[in-house]
């Protein structure tokens, strides 16, 4: 394609100016070197990279990651993201658990091909480029995060447990099901956490995004993933999490349950999250609290299997749908 | 036919201490026959995308674990354990297959009457993550005795 006729697309499809000279990448191998304002073209499609898009994780917010680009697809104008290739291996905390973890761009690109047209992922295809170089053409979400969602709420916890809660575990209970129709897949989202379950502005669907985290290790592949979906349960009963350093607070309304909080009582992997919220929510639901507390330091058994964990918030659910009626 | 003992071995200081605990309970029992069987994980395809490189990485693994297995071997041989009676097995499995049912099948179509591991002791949030060979050794196997050794 001429550079004459490349900036026509982009006149057509962007609102940015042309630059004089436009570079135009068919091997993403050095991903660093993209610029915004540069184009990509693989597999005869042409995409005009506007920059790149952001860390969200925590200790890391804000930091560029150079192998993710927000690009106009200049056939058709619509904002996208490009996920070049880009392998590194590092260690994660899960809360106080360390474990190796690898990034892997042929594993996310078999998730995308495989949920295909279910709205409860993120959608997406792969192209290669001239280097045989996966790129994900991914859908961009007009959402929030569930991390957001929960954090913009302002009102009380017990208001929350009664009115909103419910809808919300209604859609969550949806969102578990797609990790479990994942897991029967054979395949583990790798990286769970509240800010990759995005809520969409228009309609308020929640779809998980994000699958490039692997692991290498025998046995319970799934762990990583129940224990993000735990994480997430709790979240959203909570209302946020409780720490035993809030609790100490002497403004916290939950001060006087301090004396009868127990090592047991709190995060398996977290020392000083409070799993037992029972103990300064009274009325949430026990069929609910026990499921928590199998993420608890006190608890013998654990959940092996997101199918386990579903079936035992699926008695919590059901009650909520027969004892709440402005639940949704 | 004697009586067969399939002890699971992994790079671990426990399965050593399996292999000396079956060693000294096994040396007077003539007709104990052992086989030392080692559950090599293959390289993942998303971690090792590239054939040539995981093919490498399979013969690495499966070197040290022939290594592991010798050295195991000789461990008995030590107590007193003749070598006639020591049989040496390397099975990969995928690596999304666990390494618990490649052993559970191993003692099933071989028809070994006691299954040895060694317990790892691993803290609870390793058991939540990774989950334990030995437990699930326990809660699954059939028709055969399990010894764990700590």
């Amino acid at each position: 394609m001429f550079s004459a006729d490349v900036r026509d697309l982009i006149r057509s499809y962007t609102t940015f100016s042309v630059p004089e000279k436009i570079r135009i990448h068919t091997d993403t191998t050095q991903f660093m070197d993209i610029k915004a304002g540069d184009c990509i073209a693989v597999e005869g499609r042409l995409f005009y990279v506007k920059g790149e898009e952001f860390e969200g994780r925590f200790g890391l917010d804000g930091e560029p990651k150079f192998w993710v680009k927000r690009v106009i697809d200049l056939t058709d104008g619509k904002a996208k993201i490009l996920k070049l290739a880009f392998f590194e291996s590092f260690f994660m905390h899960l809360g106080e658990e360390r474990i190796r973890c690898f990034r892997s761009p042929h594993k996310e690109s078999r998730i995308l091909e495989r949920t295909a047209g279910d709205a409860r992922f993120m959608q997406g295809h792969t192209l290669y480029d001239d280097a045989g170089n996966p790129v994900r053409v991914i859908e961009r979400i007009a959402a929030r995060t569930f991390y957001d969602l929960i954090h913009g709420l302002e009102m009380d916890h017990e208001t929350y447990y009664y009115e909103v809660f419910p809808g919300i575990f209604t859609n969550l209970m949806k969102a578990f099901y797609a990790i479990k129709d994942l897991h029967q897949m054979g395949e583990i989202h790798g990286d769970i956490r509240n800010d990759h379950l995005l809520i969409e502005h228009d309609g308020g669907r929640y779809r998980w995004i994000d699958f490039d985290y692997t692991y290498e290790w025998p046995g319970q592949p799934y762990g990583v993933d129940l224990f993000g979906l735990g994480n997430i349960l709790l979240f959203a009963a909570g209302k946020g999490f409780h720490t035993l350093h809030d609790l100490q607070s002497p403004h916290c309304p939950f001060h006087t349950a301090l004396s009868d909080l127990r090592e047991e009582d709190f995060s398996l992997f977290f020392p000083n999250r409070l799993m037992n919220l029972k103990k300064i929510f009274p009325y949430v639901r026990e069929t609910l609290n026990k499921v928590l507390m199998h993420f608890a330091a006190g608890t013998e058994v654990y959940y092996e299997s997101a199918h386990e964990f579903i079936e035992d918030l699926e008695i919590a659910f059901r009650s909520f749908l027969w004892e709440v009626p402005y639940g949704s | 036919m004697g009586h067969k003992i399939l002890v699971g071995i992994d790079c671990s200081a426990n399965a050593q201490r399996a292999v000396d605990y079956v060693g000294s309970m096994v040396r007077p029992h003539e007709d104990a026959v052992i086989t030392l069987f080692h559950v090599l994980v293959g390289p993942q395809p998303d971690i090792y995308p590239d054939t040539d490189q995981r093919a490498q990485e399979l013969d690495k693994r499966h070197r040290r674990a022939h290594r592991q297995l010798e050295a195991m071997a000789a461990r008995l041989t030590e107590v007193g354990v003749p070598k006639d009676r020591i049989f040496l097995k390397i099975q990969v499995c995928d690596p999304t297959e666990n390494v618990w049912s490649a052993l559970l099948e191993e003692q099933k179509r071989g028809g070994y009457h006691t299954v040895v591991v060694g317990r790892r002791g691993m803290s609870k949030r390793e058991e939540f993550l990774f989950g334990s060979v030995s437990s699930k050794i326990i809660r699954e196997a059939r028709e055969c005795t399990v010894w764990v050794v700590q």
